[in-house]
């Protein structure tokens, strides 16, 4: 159980790291902070208000606090770009996040039933064709930029093909099916060659040994006794995965157009709406965070010896 | 033996035995070239590395168009025998933009390593090597630097700091350091019990002296081979930050701004977003192939490095 608290407080200062930078995102930009929160153009008055409704007057650690104290009632701040009536990010990001976790749930679910099987296939078949051609798909989407992946499949199936409309989010199931293809396999190439190599190390234990000795049939070895343990590190590594997700989430939803968290925010940039950026920043990183921090206790669970160790 | 029989390898083995190679550093590199030249990872990776360093450096010389070069009479046309990659919607010559892209890639890539490398080296060094208190503060950073996502950081910097090439630079540097640091303090951390360090501090040698001929030279495969792959990674965050338009501004042409330019054209003209995407992937490869070659040369048990 210390193990846990003990990750727990660790997460506590990453967390407090996070909002620090995202808050001095604000002050990080070239010149005063007020311009990037106000329209182009704007009059003296209108920053001076801006300047007012913002606390910019205060001390910096007094406008951390306040940003610190908003944050704790889930107040993101208010969009200075997006319409005419400014929109709460909170708001803004609640309605877009549930498009991103899909798109992520089903990206997570195509890399593991593409990754897992592969992996185990390379493992058995090492240095032979099979496992030489694997290990060349993993390292080149692995190196393939998955905005350029992504940009393959649109040519390719909707441009070509005709088959899928893969723009936007309206439209059902077939428009989700590209970008969590193009999310899936740049971390099915992960999962593969670690699966292999778990696999590798597992199919050479004793236990495994005694067991062909013994005459069990191998598929019997394979399926019912190595797997088991041979699988359990590549799962237990999701929780990691997130971070490569949540950063790629950013990438694709751009591509297609998918109204996530990630088209918001890179939409936010262009139109130098500062607040949203910081939200969308924040949640991705808490996201992060959170992943890091199952990973970390699904593992101790399964595996004792790193609670104990 | 006529030397033109031998195999090119055997070849190589002869000139460096004639070397005299006794001992030292001579003795090192010569070992790392006969066993680097066996690996087909590192030769395949360091002929795509030398390849593109060598566009890079002589595209200047090189017999192409001028990248930035518009011509009306030829926007949007495909490959031919005078655009071999076609040309984009202002006429631009894409084979040559390719062509240049590369400096933009292979700079970044480099600066933003060797300041990570810099950045993470000297932390680490003196974290694991002095430990105590100093240890506990550096490690405690670098363990949050190490948990938050790079290419999240590098975003929320580039879209703060403005887009422009050093801010890119800067923005992967600063997100990228704490692998290098954690690196080297582990090493550090063994390397510092080891009897020669030992031996030298009984011999009255100063902290700095052990640190840099002792401790430091020991961390230098792990850092080698760590390098090679944060190149390829610093290459994929400067492409993707370019591509969401934070990154790399023009009349710098980046791959990764070709295709966030290219990606609109590409039902219509898909070779604008295509060759710019080819030269990422072999780029990637190339340092990602080096990469996982050295590490299986130099140091095997470095496997779990990455998975």
């Amino acid at each position: 159980m210390s193990y846990v608290i003990r990750k727990l407080l660790l997460a506590i200062p990453i967390v407090i790291l996070a909002t620090f930078v995202v808050f001095l995102m604000l002050y990080l930009t070239p010149g005063d902070p007020v311009s990037a929160l106000s329209p182009p153009h704007a009059t003296a008055e209108q920053l001076d208000k801006i300047r007012e409704e913002w606390g910019l007057l205060d001390p910096p650690w007094v406008q951390y606090g306040r940003f610190l104290w908003r944050l704790g009632h889930g107040d993101l701040g208010t969009s200075v770009g997006f319409g005419t009536v400014d929109e709460s990010v909170s708001w803004l990001i609640a309605q877009k996040l549930p498009n991103t976790l899909m798109l992520m749930g089903l990206g997570l679910a195509i890399s593991y039933t593409m990754g897992i099987p592969l992996g185990i296939l390379a493992a058995l078949k090492q240095n032979k064709a099979a496992d030489r051609l694997i290990m060349v798909f993993t390292l080149v989407t692995y190196a393939m930029p998955s905005f350029w992946l992504g940009l393959l499949f649109l040519l390719l199936f909707s441009n070509y093909l005709g088959w899928l409309h893969a723009e936007g989010t309206s439209g059902g199931i077939g428009n989700i099916i590209l970008p969590a293809m193009t999310l899936g396999i740049g971390n099915a190439a992960l999962t593969t060659r670690m699966m292999r190599s778990s696999m590798l190390e597992v199919i050479r234990m004793d236990h495994i040994t005694q067991l062909r000795s013994r005459g069990i049939p191998e598929r019997e070895v394979i399926f019912k006794h190595a797997l088991k343990n041979a699988v359990l590190p590549v799962i237990t590594v999701i929780g990691l995965d997130i971070g490569w997700f949540v950063g790629g989430a950013v990438v694709v939803e751009t591509v297609f157009t998918w109204q996530g968290i990630g088209y918001l925010m890179t939409e936010a940039i262009n139109r130098t709406d500062f607040p949203v950026v910081q939200g969308c920043i924040l949640v991705m990183a808490l996201f992060v965070i959170i992943g890091n921090l199952a990973a970390d206790i699904f593992y101790a669970y399964v595996d004792p010896r790193v609670r104990l160790g | 033996m006529n030397q033109a029989r031998l195999s090119p390898r055997k070849r190589l083995n002869d000139t460096l035995t004639q070397w005299k190679m006794i001992g030292g550093f001579r003795q090192s590199v010569a070992d790392f070239i006969e066993r680097g030249s066996r690996n087909m990872m590192v030769v395949i990776g360091s002929t795509i590395i030398v390849t593109l360093i060598a566009f890079a450096l002589l595209a200047p010389v090189l017999p192409i168009i001028d990248p930035t070069l518009q011509n009306p009479y030829e926007e949007g046309k495909g490959p031919s025998e005078n655009h071999w990659f076609g040309t984009d919607t202002l006429g631009r010559d894409v084979f040559s933009r390719v062509i240049w892209g590369s400096r933009i890639s292979l700079l970044v890539g480099t600066v933003a390593v060797l300041f990570s490398l810099l950045i993470g080296t000297s932390l680490g060094l003196t974290a694991g090597y002095f430990g105590g208190k100093i240890d506990y503060l550096i490690s405690g950073t670098i363990d949050l630097f190490w948990t938050f996502p790079a290419f999240l950081l590098a975003l929320a910097l580039a879209a703060a700091l403005g887009p422009s090439l050093s801010n890119v630079m800067l923005a992967i540097s600063v997100s990228y350091w704490a692998g290098f640091a954690r690196l080297v303090r582990g090493q550090a951390l063994t390397v510092r019990e080891r009897l020669f360090v030992e031996a030298s501090r009984a011999l009255g040698a100063r902290n700095s002296r052990i640190m840099f001929t002792h401790v430091l030279p020991n961390c230098l495969a792990p850092l080698i081979v760590w390098a090679s792959i944060g190149v390829a990674d610093a290459i994929t965050i400067e492409s993707s930050l370019s591509f969401l338009g934070v990154g790399t501004q023009p009349p710098a042409a980046s791959w990764g701004y070709m295709l966030y330019r290219g990606k609109t054209y590409i039902g219509e003209a898909p070779w604008i977003a295509a060759f710019p995407g080819i030269a990422i992937l072999v780029a990637i490869l190339g340092f990602n192939l080096l990469g996982d070659g050295l590490r299986d040369v130099l140091d095997p048990r470095l496997k779990g490095l990455r998975r």
